[in-house]
């Protein structure tokens, strides 16, 4: 019988139990063009994951046996992405839907999902009107699918590649990202992206090479249910980003979509391989729709010597959660984290992020931010450091701020540090608070009255972490839909 | 004339006793013979608290100039009858029973012009800064008795805000950090609280700083200073030049100055007590809360007043100022 961890009462299985196929609950449907050995145990399984599994393989088979006949390229792509498929396969019917009771979900309600109709999004929308407005080198993942009629990757350095694996044709490219595709193992949502995932994006940036301009990826989500009909299309994008040794690359992830009133569920996964030197700058922009479920994961590798920035601004989605995990596979990295969560409404942000330390003389700073404007919205925060015995001489250091602007706003953190090492310089702090008295005092002792005080303080309080943002277009941008959110919240407070 | 000339003759400063006026008991005043008449008598008998039109002359203080020149009506402009006030949260009694007398400037033209310059000056805990706080407004500090008139109007009844766009301005002793707000943008709302206020249209940002460009030389600062967040990493000097600077962006009736001069080196000194005497013109007082001569030097005051145990004691002119430096605090309490 399945080990019964302390954590979770829910069905597990034990990997060293022997498992077969047997004639399931659920019939194998018979469209399928590739035959595959479907690993999984009914009576073990969850079965809202069951479900959920059994839609994302029949969408993905039956938008592949009607596109085109594939190329040789596409071959060892589909290869890949099969190998991909059947790592998460294994990981998704052996987990659990999380509950309350696993640690990592305790302060964050599934129930959105868990008690909708989740439906994959087989193909884009047949006519997309998005607008695109960025002057960076940009591509569109819509609903999960890349749709290259609205990129434009021309002001982009040789020797780059930006696209999707089945239109990747360099074997050495290839056979670099196939070192890196499920080597990892995230949680049930990484594995479901896994086992969902039309295509996988790649970002590939040749030793040496430091591309000036950015790469503006935009995530839009078109299709969703209305707020009741408790549809919840699911969308799965997947990217991977191979910063070779020396190279340089900056990366804009923004997720919009659907306004106020579509649901939908965006399920993405982001992974980043620094090399030897390398460096990135990752800037995550989330301003989807306030009734739908964003769950991103964001898996980093960082070599020696590499550096990784991380800056986020997130404000939309009925339940946010960004789950960060970085492992340093070499010493002297320098990693730096920004995020910034809002809930003006009915929200939860939530933030749980992991940073791995297993060599030595690792820098890393992480500032946490995030206001609750509405007394039935919720911030999470789970900042976990691990420094083990071998990261001497490690200097991190951690600071979560939150400010809670209405009665029965509620943060949860948890800010934790698990340290072996024992010469290291390790911070960590938590402040949750109101606006300070005295600021407010100086405002009004120059003629400033308390509300344009309470906002600009507010405003402010984000700002910390938006004027980190390397691109002043963003940055701008991010700062009026900052102020736009936060407007009706202040008229109604006292 | 000359009798009238002796009761009309009392200077803005009051001791403990409970009649609103005295006359400085070992000042030497230069007697003016004044041409003027428009010389009233006051009503010194008024035991009521109404405001007091004061219209009678005023003594010069400034021995060295004006003989015989014009001297106009003078309104006062903060009335302060014992005031006694405790900290909000230990209701411990900081001022007990302050009477102050701040009046306009006077002087008939630009060359001969003076204005009054009142200066503090008490030992650390004698609750000068409490003082300039309470008139303030600030949370800390509850007022329990006394009254306070800022241009004819009840000055504790207002809040805060209300306070500063009737024209009361008071630089903080150790400026708080705002982090997040630029300094121009701070400015810029408060600037236009006070258009909003008097009617006239908002400034936007462009038009702002072009107002506020000149201004930035009466301080001795540079331009990017404006995009810095409010305080944000600025030494001591560039606080209280901070707080100069907003001062001239938003003008004020009354300044008080809560010890500018501490923290600041000789040059920056200089600067700020450049910049103080280069705002002000007939109308406005200033209100300096200090320790030292220094500054006093630079920005010659009228009267100087010493603060202790939450009062005023003793008032004089400069002449005090330089027995105090001597002889300390002991020296004028005794006499």
């Amino acid at each position: 019988m399945a080990a019964a961890s302390l954590l979770s009462p829910h069905f597990l299985l034990n990997p060293k139990l022997s498992i077969q196929t047997s004639a399931s609950k659920f019939p194998i449907p018979k469209s399928r063009s590739t035959p595959r050995t479907r690993v999984f145990s009914a009576t073990f399984s969850d079965p809202f994951v069951l479900q959920i599994a059994e839609t994302l393989e029949d969408s993905l088979s039956s938008s592949s046996s009607s596109s085109s006949s594939s190329s040789s390229s596409s071959s060892s792509s589909s290869l890949l992405l099969q190998k991909l498929r059947d790592a998460s396969s294994q990981t998704v019917l052996s987990t659990a839907w999380p509950s309350r009771k696993d640690e990592s979900f305790r302060f964050t309600d599934t129930s959105l999902i868990r008690y909708s109709q989740v439906t994959p999004i087989s193909h884009p929308p047949p006519s997309i009107a998005i607008s695109i407005d960025t002057q960076f080198p940009n591509i569109s993942i819509v609903d999960g699918h890349i749709v290259n009629s609205l990129s434009n990757l021309s002001q982009l350095p040789t020797g780059v590649f930006v696209g999707s694996l089945s239109s990747l044709s360099s074997e050495t490219i290839s056979k670099r990202v196939s070192e890196f595709v499920a080597n990892f193992e995230g949680d049930l949502f990484w594995s479901l992206n896994g086992l969902g995932t039309p295509d996988l994006v790649v970002v590939y940036v040749p030793a040496g090479c430091r591309v000036e301009m950015p790469l503006h990826i935009m995530y839009h989500s078109v299709e969703g249910g209305d707020i009741g009909s408790k549809k919840l299309p699911v969308s799965n994008p997947r990217v991977l980003v191979l910063v070779e040794e020396g190279g340089e690359i900056g990366v804009i992830e923004e997720y919009v979509g659907g306004g106020e009133n579509k649901c939908y569920w965006a399920n993405a996964v982001t992974e980043v391989v620094i090399g030897e030197g390398a460096k990135v700058k990752h800037s995550y922009i989330q301003s989807q729709s306030l009734s739908a479920a964003h769950i991103k994961w964001t898996s980093v590798q960082q070599g020696s010597s590499s550096s990784y920035e991380l800056i986020e601004v997130s404000t939309g989605g009925k339940l946010s959660r960004h789950n960060v995990n970085i492992q340093q596979v070499g010493p002297d990295t320098v990693t730096e984290l920004s995020t910034f969560h809002l809930s003006v409404g009915d929200q939860t942000q939530d933030l749980h992020s992991k940073l791995v330390l297993d060599h030595p003389r690792g820098y890393s700073r992480q500032l946490h931010k995030c206001i609750v404007a509405h007394s039935l919205g919720q911030a999470v925060f789970d900042g976990n450091i691990k420094v083990n015995r071998y990261a001497q001489q490690t200097d991190a250091g951690q600071l979560t701020r939150s400010l809670l602007l209405e009665p029965r706003a509620t943060v949860n953190v948890k800010p934790n540090l698990q340290i072996i090492a024992d010469n290291v310089k390790c911070s960590h702090g938590a402040a949750i608070s109101d606006l300070e008295e005295n600021q407010l005092f100086y405002f009004l002792a120059r003629g400033i009255d308390s509300e344009t005080a309470r906002k600009a303080l507010i405003f402010s309080f984000g700002g910390e972490v938006i004027e980190r943002l390397p691109y002043s277009l963003i940055r701008k941008k991010v700062e009026t839909q900052i102020k736009a959110l936060l407007e009706p919240t202040l008229k109604g407070s006292p | 004339m000359v009798s009238a000339l002796e009761m009309a003759q009392f200077c803005c400063a009051c001791s403990s006793q409970s009649s609103p006026l005295t006359f400085i008991p070992n000042s030497s005043f230069n007697f003016r013979s004044f041409t003027c008449s428009t010389t009233r008598f006051l009503s010194i008998g008024t035991s009521s608290r109404r405001p007091l039109s004061l219209t009678a002359n005023l003594a010069s203080v400034h021995s060295a100039e004006a003989s015989g020149v014009d001297r106009r009506d003078k309104k006062i402009l903060l009335e302060v009858k014992d005031l006694t006030a405790v900290i909000s949260e230990s209701k411990q009694q900081i001022l007990n029973g302050v009477n102050l007398l701040v009046c306009e400037g006077d002087g008939a033209d630009e060359v001969t012009a003076v204005y009054i310059v009142h200066a503090v000056m008490g030992k650390n805990g004698s609750g000068k800064s409490t003082f300039s706080k309470v008139l303030v407004g600030h949370p800390d500090y509850e007022v329990t008795g006394g009254t306070v008139e800022f241009k004819g109007e009840n000055l504790l009844e207002m809040d805060p805000e209300e306070r500063s766009l009737a024209g009361l301005f008071m630089s903080f002793q150790s400026p708080i950090e705002i982090p997040g707000v630029s300094n121009i943008d701070f400015l810029n709302m408060a600037y236009n609280a006070r258009r909003r206020k008097l009617g006239l249209p908002e400034l936007g940002p462009i038009e702002f700083y072009g107002y506020i460009s000149p201004k930035l030389d009466i301080v001795n600062m540079k331009t990017d200073f404006l995009n810095r967040n409010v305080n944000e990493g600025f030494s001591g000097g560039e606080r209280k030049r901070n707080e100069i600077l907003q001062l001239a962006v938003l003008g004020a009736d009354l300044a008080i100055l809560d010890e500018i001069d501490s923290g600041l080196d000789v040059d920056a000194l200089k600067d700020v007590a450049k910049a103080v005497n280069s705002l002000f013109n007939l109308t406005n007082s200033v209100l300096i809360i200090t320790h030292y001569l220094r500054l006093l030097e630079y920005i010659k005051p009228t009267y100087i007043h010493i603060m202790e145990g939450g009062k005023i004691v003793k008032t004089g002119d400069i002449s005090m100022a330089k027995v105090l430096e001597q002889e300390g605090y002991k020296a004028i309490s005794k006499a």
